[in-house]
């Protein structure tokens, strides 16, 4: 039963998702996890990542497509955004003499400054988000009532949040400033915006899970929403064989300890709402988002 | 290809495969060897910093954890800002220099968050330790990074920020003595639309925080890049071995060999190719078909699965790389290992699976 307060009901007031979380722990299943909840809810949903590898069109089954918006599902629809791009379209747009554009894009300063600028491809990205909400999308495609984000593992998570106030604090003024500021206002604005950190049940993932809520909190003043411990090995059974018995059963057995100790200090630690998720024996594509789909829908109704 | 005949030894690989662990490992076998050894790591588990001893903000950065009758490790913890901040002290020319960069708002951002600067200052303090010849032998762990080559680019990205316009175009005098925007004519018109352009999009003050940034910093570009050119050139020599570490699974193999073969072409010197963390076949586990799982909840079943998948991927590896890199198989343990005793065991795996699968 979903109740008013739950988590999934909390969701999907948002209309932006940022899909946070360690290399490695299953951030883009998850984004096309949450993606086929709120397709299937009956929200307009926009996937969008950044990795050139695509791996969201791989997990949603359809094959790279280079930028281009692809619908994958009623209502579910994945694109592959390219920072770069954006800040070349942006000097475009602002720049209206052919000339002149080719030239500041060919200039060093360009691409060493939007290279190396801290902050800056970050905020475009948020950027182009913030105009797909507002209604900017291509004919024929309509406006998403929730954009999930999955965004690029980093060393420190709290980076592409904190990029846009970033940007917003150096440059004042201007196009891309006050770019930078509109995005940082909607991300702070949690009536519209929200993060969700994934993490699985090991010390690596989830020392950096509370790393990364603690930087939140003192750097953005925010907390995630939701966090996912994802591919959690099954709970282990009332009779458990002696040890040395089944050297299965004896890893299986270790490892749901590791899984269950590292559960509980995340739990210590954040005290916010936290959704287990199994491994499952089958290999990363849609049928997986679907199965995983489900476990989720089931944490997310009864609350945690 | 065997790390233990080269004097550098630099462990590489995607974000969570085990690197730092594996460092440790390789570096403590090593020394039980004989060796001089030191272990470079930057992001350690908590178990595993207690383990080598190190931890954030202390005076020393080097900590001895283990003196054989011959042989020894010592454990170092990369500090990026710290690095950075040490290299404007040697480079900057004087007093004053020294007091504008560490001063610049722009210094706080950049030592921070500027895209291959952890990076740089790796391969920086690297070749700082390999010239002092303090260490026979010197693992280092590489920092975790979207595109796992960043690291091997970031000497060569600065230099080429160093060689480029950019830095003359920032460093022409583009204020007045009062502060004010000063515009040239040296471009001709469409210079001037170029600098107008970049005025109209981020700002005079921007414009003036950057300039005055790289001013105060061009005192050490020299320094900087020739220390750049030396840190390519060790990292390039045949001084250098590099060790790929995947996790398992059919799934991770594109992104492994992609690696190797980016690794190869920048002319690198790639070794042994570890896949950690495979699940091991246990008990009577046929591994003729994929075993198929009943429940979610049988975990037996499901290590079953695991094993089979993992192996697949690991046979798949061997297939596209194994006759020219040794691949070596480490299996999944019931815990991490991070005590001394554990690693040590570690170490020893990892040194008989390489000897066993060089050609």
């Amino acid at each position: 039963m979903q109740t008013e307060n739950s988590i999934f009901a909390r969701l999907t007031e948002l209309k932006l998702i940022v899909v946070t979380g360690k290399g490695g722990v299953g951030k883009s299943t998850l984004t096309s996890v949450l993606g086929r909840l709120f397709a299937d809810a009956g929200r307009q949903t926009f996937l969008v990542e950044v990795d050139p590898r695509e791996n969201l069109h791989q997990l949603l089954g359809v094959p790279p497509s280079g930028g281009d918006i692809v619908e994958v599902a009623p209502r579910l629809r994945v694109q592959h955004i390219e920072p770069r791009t954006i800040l070349d379209d942006l000097v475009r747009e602002k720049l209206k003499v052919d000339v002149v554009a080719s030239k500041v894009l060919a200039s060093p300063v360009h691409k060493h400054f939007t290279e190396g600028a801290p902050g800056l491809k970050e905020a475009a990205v948020f950027g182009r988000i913030l105009r797909l909400l507002r209604g900017h999308t291509p004919r024929g495609i309509p406006t998403p009532d929730v954009v999930i984000l999955d965004a690029p593992a980093t060393g420190h998570g709290v980076s592409w949040l904190a990029a846009a106030q970033l940007v917003a604090d150096v440059i004042s003024s201007g196009p891309i400033g006050h770019l930078a500021a509109e995005v940082a206002a909607f991300l702070k604005d949690n009536q519209q915006s929200g993060v969700v950190v994934i993490t699985t049940g090991e010390e690596m993932p989830v020392q950096e899970t509370l790393e990364l809520i603690h930087s939140m909190r003192i750097r953005l003043n925010q907390a995630p929403e939701l966090v996912i411990a994802n591919a959690l090995y099954p709970t282990l059974p009332p009779e458990i064989p002696a040890e040395g018995e089944d050297p299965l059963f004896d890893l299986w057995y270790s490892r749901r300890q590791i899984n269950d100790s590292e559960l509980e200090r995340l739990d210590e630690g954040w005290l916010g709402p936290l959704a287990e998720l199994p491994i499952l024996p089958i290999e990363p594509g849609p049928a997986l988002v679907g199965r995983l789909s489900r476990y989720l829908k089931r944490e997310l109704e009864t609350g945690s | 290809m065997n790390p233990s005949d080269h004097p550098l030894v630099i462990v590489v690989g995607a974000g969570g495969v085990g690197k730092t662990t594996l460092a440790a490992a390789l570096a403590l076998n090593q020394a039980q060897h004989g060796d001089d050894t030191l272990v470079m790591t930057f992001d350690p588990s908590l178990r595993l910093k207690d383990t080598l001893g190190i931890h954030e903000g202390e005076e020393s950065d080097e900590v001895k954890v283990a003196d054989y009758d011959d042989g020894s490790l010592t454990a170092s913890l990369l500090d990026a800002r710290r690095t950075f901040d040490r290299l404007i002290d040697r480079y900057a020319p004087d007093e004053e220099a020294r007091r504008r960069i560490l001063t610049n708002r722009f210094y706080d951002h950049l030592s921070g968050s500027l895209a291959g600067v952890l990076e740089y200052m790796a391969s920086e303090r690297l070749f700082e330790i390999s010239q002092s010849g303090r260490f026979g032998r010197i693992v280092l762990d590489t920092p975790p990074t979207r595109q796992a080559l960043d690291f091997l680019g970031a000497p060569e990205r600065i230099v080429g920020f160093l060689e480029s316009g950019a830095l003359r175009i920032a460093l022409k005098p583009w204020f007045d003595a009062r502060g004010r925007f000063r515009a040239t004519a040296k471009f001709g018109i469409i210079g001037r639309n170029v600098e107008s352009f970049f005025d109209r999009m981020v700002g005079l003050e921007l414009l003036r925080d950057m300039a005055e940034f790289f001013q105060a910093f061009a005192p050490l570009f020299d320094g900087f890049r020739e220390r750049a050119l030396e840190v390519q050139e060790l990292l390039r020599s045949s001084d250098t071995l590099f060790m790929l570490v995947s996790a398992p699974g059919p799934q991770r193999v594109a992104d492994t060999l992609f690696f190797a073969r980016r690794l190869k072409e920048a002319g690198y010197n790639l070794g042994p190719v570890v896949v950690n963390r495979l699940h091991p076949h246990l008990g009577n586990d046929s591994k003729a078909g994929l075993p198929t799982v009943g429940s979610d909840q049988d975990g037996r079943r499901l290590l079953q699965w695991l094993a089979h998948r993992d192996a697949q991927g690991a046979a798949h590896l061997r297939d596209l790389l194994g006759k020219s890199h040794p691949v070596v198989e480490l299996e999944l343990r019931p815990d991490e290992p991070t005590d001394v005793q554990a690693l040590a065991q570690l170490g020893d795996q990892l040194r008989k699976g390489i000897e066993d699968n060089l050609g």
